[in-house]
């Protein structure tokens, strides 16, 4: 497992833990049946929770600082072993450098060929990793060849001089050359040496074998390897043979160019982990030899580097999950403690809480829930106290309503009734009828059988039996008469001046009464006064069978119902009174009338044969006559006509009061009714040089009336404007008004008080009475004619200032849809 | 030859009164007291005119006026009803009877003249 895996699972578990948490502390808006776990899962999670963070923390920062220790010890191993073979191999190079050397101690001449060749032969045979030695003189021509496996070469005289090996000794005092193999199956290095500028140059064919024993030597764990790459990179040394035979490039491997990077920058070891040949990720280290410029590495396979930290984290693991146990375990059985009152708690308060009241919560925790249980149960016990208290109280208050359910269903009972007798009372003037309700309600509502209604007769001083109720036609028949005058029970009644009962006549004294009472199969009765102004006008009783006392409320009903019977029996009487007078008072009229038309005809006839003869006396038909006595004779014509004209207008006023004036209904036109009266009135005026004038607006439509009693009356009008004007004009205008026709006449008369407008309208009323005299009129033109206009739906009325004159207006209503007068 | 004027009139001084008047403004004065001898004097003397008051025994005014406008040859004879009552529909009543004029009393002599003058001058 890498780094970054192990770094993943922490982040991973920390993850799940802190998403636990925020479930477990959701809000609980949760049905009721789920609440009922959910505190024991809440705090058990809440519980492992903890222990998992604290355990997890523990064991993620245990594994990270093993795993840094680890790691680092591992490299500081690998780089031991990297140095310790590339001091091996250092040293290895140094030894055969410095064999070599001695060849090179002496100036070229101070030496012979044979010398030089036993040397040669010498150093072979000391240094057995040296396989050929080749000795070339300062200018560069080779003079010597050594070799193991061919014969030696003398004096060859081949021209070195352009070769690295001679000319990179030369400047540089040794040459190493490249890494080469002989046979594909060994790997070479040529090596030359220069001791000086007259020594010449000692060449030495190294056999490198040496460095593969020293890197096969090399064991780090299962999988590790040793290798070595040259200056120019390229693999020298492996366990794998073949690859270094293959002449591999190791210049693209990471490690590798991170080395040399190092190496050239003066660095210390650079990051650790690679990748090596056979793409395996690896633990590195190298070592550098200095000298050649080649590096040992040594790998170690990643996995295999960190199989002690895996079983690390397993053990931790374990031991987390058996944490986790033991913590769930502890949570559980320590919540369980907690919750399991809490429950019990919340259990008996849902049971209060639904109506169990005599529930009681036991906990014997000793801390703040057994005290809330307590308290719960106090509750409880005040909740049912109260409850208790309150049912009482509920069941006294309902009683209390039946019972005034009841009184107000009576009550509307009785009001009812109560409404229907007024109604019988008020709309009908049949006295049976309206008692007949009385008595039948008052026994229905009295919870009795049967009742009369007694109506006193004053004529023959008996109670007469006008209304029953329940009773059938023999029973009505033997209670018709049996009160009188001096019944001991009316007079009871009476003396009391309201309801007396007897609660059973068996107990009372033997009378009359109390035999009729008994045969009928009574034994209870309840009888009620019927007072009018304290005087006795009647009875009403009612009836039981069963013996008993009436109650107040039967009593005082029986009361209502007997004023109620009063009233009616009252209500009979003024009526029966009025009518009678309203009849009498209509046949008077009616005579009135009569005697009126009678009367006016009967004075009418002498009338007319005196105005008959006196014109006739005054026409001569008689003869002539002497001037005096024509002068009497017009004095009597005068007053005649004035004593008839009387006599018409109370004939008319007592028409129009006795109803018997008739309109004559016609259409006719106001203009000829205002001139025809112009014209009549003509002479009056001339006669007394009054200006008589005529107003009439064009088109008036037709008006509809009484044509004769409109013209008497405009005659009425212009007759007293002429008569009450000595000098000045008379002007009558007809007009028309919105849905009206005005008549008005004006006159420069005397005028009329204020006063008196008011009340020239009446019967006898002229503004001076003494006029009736002077003037002539009867005094009941104005009144008739008052009459006549609001019968025909007009009105007629007066605007007078005295001195001025007066002005007398009528109006008269103008029927619907009248084609405009032509 | 003077005019023959009918004068139906129960009351003596009317009677008189009209007597006086026409006979003194030249007519001949046939009279009667009722409205049956009313019929009979029409029948028998062919009056010029009938001066009819209303109010008279066993037949009223208007019946007689009725009667006479049925007769097929007394009908030309114009009458005139004198009603004593100013009561309303007098006069459509009387000209429903059939009469050619209408008066009302109390009437003047003088205007009586001037309309029996219109249909016997």
């Amino acid at each position: 497992m890498t780094q970054q895996a192990a770094l993943a699972f922490f982040e991973g578990a920390t993850a799940w833990v802190l998403a636990t948490m925020r479930n477990l502390t959701a809000p609980a808006s949760v049905p009721f049946s789920r609440v009922r776990n959910r505190l024991f899962v809440k705090y058990v999670a809440l519980f492992v929770a903890l222990v998992s963070v604290a355990l997890l923390v523990n064991g993620a920062s245990e594994i990270w600082f093993f795993y840094r220790e680890h790691r680092a010890s591992l490299i500081r191993i690998q780089r031991e072993q990297a140095e310790v073979a590339a001091t091996k191999i250092s040293q290895f190079v140094n030894g055969i450098e410095a064999q070599l050397g001695w060849t090179v101690q002496l100036p070229w001449d101070a030496r012979t060929f044979e010398q030089r060749r036993i040397d040669a032969w010498r150093l072979l045979r000391q240094v057995s990793a040296i396989s050929e030695l080749e000795q070339i003189n300062p200018s560069g021509l080779e003079q010597l060849r050594v070799s193991r496996t061919d014969p030696d070469v003398f004096g060859s005289g081949i021209d070195r001089s352009r070769e690295p090996k001679f000319r990179h000794a030369v400047s540089h005092k040794r040459y190493y050359g490249p890494v080469y193999f002989r046979q594909n199956s060994e790997p070479y290095m040529t090596l030359s040496l220069s001791g000086g500028n007259d020594s010449g140059v000692s060449v030495a064919e190294v056999n490198l074998t040496f460095i593969w024993e020293v890197i096969s030597q090399i064991k780090v764990g299962a999988g590790g390897q040793a290798y070595v790459v040259d200056a120019l990179n390229r693999l020298i040394a492996h366990p794998d043979i073949s690859l270094v035979l293959q002449n591999t490039d190791l210049s693209g491997l990471a490690q590798v160019q991170r080395a040399r990077a190092a190496i050239s920058e003066g660095v210390s070891q650079p990051d650790q982990a690679a990748r090596n040949l056979q793409g395996r990720e690896v633990l590195t280290s190298y070592a550098e030899i200095a000298s050649l410029g080649w590096l040992v590495f040594v790998d170690l396979p990643t996995d295999e580097a960190y199989a002690p930290l895996r079983a690390t984290i397993a053990r931790t693991a374990l031991l987390l999950l058996a944490a986790l146990g033991l913590a769930l375990l502890g949570g559980m059985f320590l919540v369980r403690k907690m919750v399991v009152p809490i429950q019990a708690l919340r259990a008996g308060a849902a049971r209060i809480g639904s109506g169990d009241l005599s529930q009681r919560i036991s906990i014997k925790t000793g801390d703040e829930l057994e005290s809330l249980a307590d308290q719960f149960n106090e509750m409880a016990g005040k909740l049912k106290d109260s409850y208790a208290n309150l049912e009482a109280k509920v069941e006294a208050r309902t009683h209390q309503l039946e019972q005034s359910t009841h009184e107000l269903e009576q009550s509307v009972l009785e009001l009812r009734a109560l409404r229907e007798v007024s109604q019988a009372v008020n709309s009908t003037l049949n006295l049976e009828n309206v008692l007949t309700t009385i008595v039948a309600k008052a026994v229905q509502l009295s919870s009795t059988v049967a009742g009369s209604i007694y109506v006193f007769d004053a004529r023959r001083e008996k109670f007469e039996q006008r209304a029953t109720y329940g009773m059938d036609s023999a029973t009505i028949a033997a209670f018709t008469d049996h009160f009188d005058t001096g019944n001991r029970y009316v007079n009871s009644a009476l003396a009391r001046q309201g309801p007396i009962q007897i609660p059973d006549f068996r107990d009372e004294p033997a009378s009359l009464t109390r035999d009729l009472i008994l045969d009928s199969g009574y034994r209870a009765v309840l009888v009620a006064p019927l007072l009018w102004q304290d005087t006795l006008s009647g009875l009403l009783v009612v009836r039981r069978k069963e013996p008993g006392a009436f109650p107040k409320t039967t009593v005082d009903l029986l009361k209502t119902f007997a004023a109620q019977s009063v009233q009616a029996i009252q209500n009979a009487r003024l009526f029966g009174e009025l009518h009678e007078k309203s009849r009498q008072v209509e046949i008077e009229s009616r005579h009135k009338s009569q005697f009126l038309a009678n009367m006016s005809h009967e004075l009418r006839t002498p009338l007319n044969a005196i105005l008959g003869y006196t014109e006739l006396v005054l026409d001569r038909i008689y003869g002539d006559i002497p001037d005096r006595m024509r002068g009497v004779m017009e004095r009597v014509e005068i007053n005649g006509r004035h004593l008839l004209r009387l006599i018409n207008d109370v004939l008319d006023l007592t028409k129009i009061e006795a109803g018997q004036l008739t309109l004559e209904m016609t259409e006719y036109s106001l203009k000829n009714v205002v001139e025809g009266v112009l014209d009549t009135v003509e002479p009056l005026a001339a006669e007394k040089r009054i200006m008589l004038k005529g107003e009439i607006s064009p088109n008036l439509p037709l008006a509809r009336g009484d044509e004769r009693r409109i013209a008497q009356v405009l005659l009425n009008l212009v007759g007293n404007a002429i008569k009450f004007t000595d000098s000045g004009e008379v002007l009558v205008r007809a007009s028309k008004m919105d849905r009206s026709l005005v008549i008005a006449v004006r006159d420069t008369g005397s005028g009329i008080s204020e006063a008196d407008q008011g009340k020239i309208f009446d019967e006898f009323q002229q503004a001076d009475n003494s006029s009736i005299r002077t003037r002539g009129g009867t005094g009941l033109g104005l009144s008739i004619a008052k009459r006549i206009i609001e019968m025909h739906g007009g009105g007629i009325w007066v605007e007078s200032t005295l001195g001025q004159g007066s002005t007398f207006s009528f109006t008269l209503p103008i029927p619907e849809e009248k084609t405009p007068q032509p | 030859m003077k005019r023959c004027i009918l004068v139906v009139e129960d009351q003596e001084d009317n009677r008189r009164i009209l007597r006086d008047l026409l006979t003194n403004s030249g007519y001949k004065l046939v009279e009667a007291q009722d409205g049956q001898q009313a019929l009979t004097m029409a029948e028998r003397k062919r009056p010029d005119l009938i001066l009819m008051d209303v109010q008279i025994p066993v037949l009223d005014g208007y019946e007689v006026t009725r009667r006479l406008k049925a007769d097929p040859v007394l009908r030309a004879i114009p009458i005139i009803v004198v009603t004593s009552y100013a009561l309303s529909g007098d006069e459509s009543k009387a000209r429903a009877a059939g009469c050619n004029a209408y008066v009302s009393k109390p009437y003047s002599p003088r205007q009586l003249l001037a309309t029996i003058r219109e249909y016997v001058p």
